[in-house]
């Protein structure tokens, strides 16, 4: 196993250092008409990276057992939309889904295309607009401890996608998270979706985009690497403590391909690898009840 | 799990209204008279070998006008047949370069409230299902369902596309819209709904705790007085009433653990279809999540096709 280079740490540090600078100016309004008899919901603005104001749903049941709620933070997908989804876990705890910038409530400045983000600055390390996307995802989880509206114990992270990788960061580079399920996590920067067999038009997007865009500028190839490599679940994986189920598509050419997320697994320290027949889906149906059960256990709830 | 038996025993409480032909072919003609505009700009990125794809747009209903991703085979020269893919409720329209090579064209639409059909009319997510729900002239589905048929216009008016062979697919709210614009249309020649929404309103707001339905349970919550108006609204708009219109051959597709789209109220859509119609029974299956789903829609779409070409050739 390749130790991480010393670039990579410093693109980390330094991005965690950014978002240190800038103040968290968290906003929180009770919204009542998509409040239920069970959980009241809260629209939350709060500042990232440059300043950028972000939004995210929160969900928090009226009656916890718990002194400090457990929370689950639902990470957003590669789409324009993240709503607010109903699972049964919102019925015993805290529920954040947040978004990116770029994403429909967080683009006041930005409007994301689909396709088109993933490859937005990237030819320019320090502005490409996914080095922003997983700062944006650290913020949500300070947003998520910061706030007092409720007092959160144990949180995990979840996502399927880009929201799968972005909440593999979230454990990478916040300890106190107890638990990850990602489904099929974007390999973004992964060497494998980035070599010319890989590129081939077999691929589907989003991982495609990156084809795309090398097609049209193939003398990119050296900042497309730069850009994106810090961003690999891979490289995050060995320093990631909590455990992580993980769920991967036998049949997936656009977020996860299986070798990549195999490799992924045998990096990570504590991880239950589930490979399904599916693609993209993941596990689908079958993995939605074992991701239930199995975040319920790391978070403590009966 | 639901079984079939489940789904056969379902009775739903949704009827036609009596004037509701009335009602649509005012909404047809007002959209007739609308001028189509289309522009097409071609997007060299996402093309390749097989595929040319550019950015379409066409004028729907109240003026919007509508952004859709459209892929011609880039071999041949047709006149090609086009699947019309319509979105799901939240998704964005996919970029479909999977049929160029087949030969076969695909517009994916954007529906008004969409990324790059959303300067003038954004409701949001959640939002769009309840938005102007108080009439049946105020409703969004009107303008969206608009936009699905100001598809089929699309289409019709490209010189590389074949008339006789335009067919419909979708997920979802996409199945829904499939059964709809299928419903509304008679050039539409087939078509694959999966997973579909918007069936039986008042029983699916009632069956389960998911958004998109969820959000008429909030409506409710918050404006209990105007109940009867919404319901009755949404006759207007449900795809079970549509289906009684589909004279071409439909396939829908259900999950039988479908947790967004119960699985009773898509096949009470099925049941209602008057033409040539399959059913697919997914078990142990969610909403949009079924393994086998898209290789079998893929088949279907594509044995229609060749199925319609040898009736035209042949007579």
């Amino acid at each position: 196993m390749t130790p991480n280079t010393k670039e990579f740490e410093t693109f980390w540090d330094s991005l965690d250092q950014e978002l240190a600078s800038v103040p968290l100016d968290l906003v929180t309004e009770r919204d009542e008409f998509y409040s239920e008899p069970e959980w009241t919901v809260y629209r939350m603005t709060y500042s990232s990276l440059r300043g950028y104001r972000l939004f995210s749903w929160l969900s928090v049941p009226r009656q916890l057992a718990q002194s400090k709620a457990p929370a689950v933070i639902r990470m957003p997908d590669y789409a324009s939309v993240h709503d607010v989804i109903y699972t049964s876990l919102r019925h015993n705890s805290v529920l954040m889904n947040p978004t990116y910038r770029g994403q429909r409530l967080s683009d006041g400045s930005f409007q994301a295309q689909y396709p088109g983000l993933l490859t937005e600055g990237i030819d320019q390390p320090d502005n490409y607009v996914m080095r922003l996307a997983f700062g944006d995802a650290l913020r949500a989880v300070d947003a998520l401890l910061g706030q007092d509206i409720v007092e959160v114990g144990p949180w995990t992270a979840m996502g399927s996608g880009l929201g799968g990788s972005l909440a593999l960061a979230s454990a990478f580079r916040r300890s106190t998270c107890v638990g990850v399920a990602a489904d099929t996590p974007l390999a973004l920067g992964n060497p494998a979706v980035v070599n010319p067999e890989s590129m081939s038009e077999n691929m589907a997007y989003p991982l495609a985009e990156l084809g795309d865009y090398l097609r049209i500028y193939p003398h990119r190839s050296s900042k497309v690497v730069e850009s994106s490599s810090p961003l690999d679940p891979v490289k995050m994986a060995a320093e990631i403590e909590a455990p992580v189920l993980l769920a991967l598509g036998k049949r997936d050419r656009g977020q996860c391909p299986l070798p990549v997320g195999e490799e992924l697994a045998s990096r990570l320290p504590k991880c239950d690898l589930r490979v399904y027949d599916g693609a993209n889906e993941g596990g689908g149906h079958e993995h939605v009840a074992i991701r239930i059960a199995w975040l319920k256990e790391r978070l403590g709830i009966a | 799990m639901a079984t079939k038996e489940d789904l056969e025993s379902f009775v739903t409480q949704v009827t036609r209204p009596d004037d509701f032909e009335e009602f649509w072919q005012g909404v047809m003609a007002e959209l007739a008279q609308a001028p189509l505009e289309p522009r097409v700009t071609p997007e060299p990125m996402r093309s390749n070998q097989s595929v040319q794809v550019s950015q379409a747009f066409y004028r729907s209903l109240d003026g919007l006008e509508i952004f859709a991703w459209y892929s011609v085979p880039a071999q041949g020269e047709g006149p090609f047949p086009a699947i019309l893919v319509l979105p799901g409720y939240k998704s964005d329209p996919g970029l479909r370069r999977d049929w160029g090579a087949k030969g076969v064209a695909v517009l994916s639409v954007a529906v008004r409230g969409k990324l790059r059909s959303n300067s003038q009319f954004n409701p949001g997510y959640p939002g769009l299902l309840t938005h102007g729900v108080e009439s049946r002239d105020t409703y969004s589905y009107r303008g969206v369902i608009a936009d699905c048929v100001r598809g089929v216009d699309f289409l019709l008016a490209r010189p590389e596309i074949d008339p006789d062979r335009i067919y419909v697919s979708g997920s979802s709210q996409g199945g829904g819209l499939a059964l709809i614009t299928a419903g509304l249309r008679p050039e539409v020649r087939g078509g694959v709904s999966g997973y579909p929404f918007l069936c039986c309103f008042p029983e699916s707001m009632k069956m389960l705790r998911s958004f998109p339905y969820d959000e008429l349970n909030c409506y409710a919550r918050a404006h209990s007085g105007r109940v009867p108006q919404m319901i009755e609204t949404l006759r207007y708009f449900d795809a079970v009433n549509f289906a009684l219109s589909i004279q071409c051959p439909m396939v829908v597709g259900i999950a039988l653990e479908d947790e967004v789209c119960p699985p009773e109220t898509s096949y009470a859509a099925y049941r209602n279809l008057a033409g040539p119609k399959e059913l697919w029974l997914f078990p142990n299956s969610g909403h949009g999540n079924a393994h086998d789903y898209p290789a079998k829609e893929a088949a279907w779409l594509d044995n229609q096709i060749k199925q319609d070409l040898t009736q035209k050739v042949h007579g």
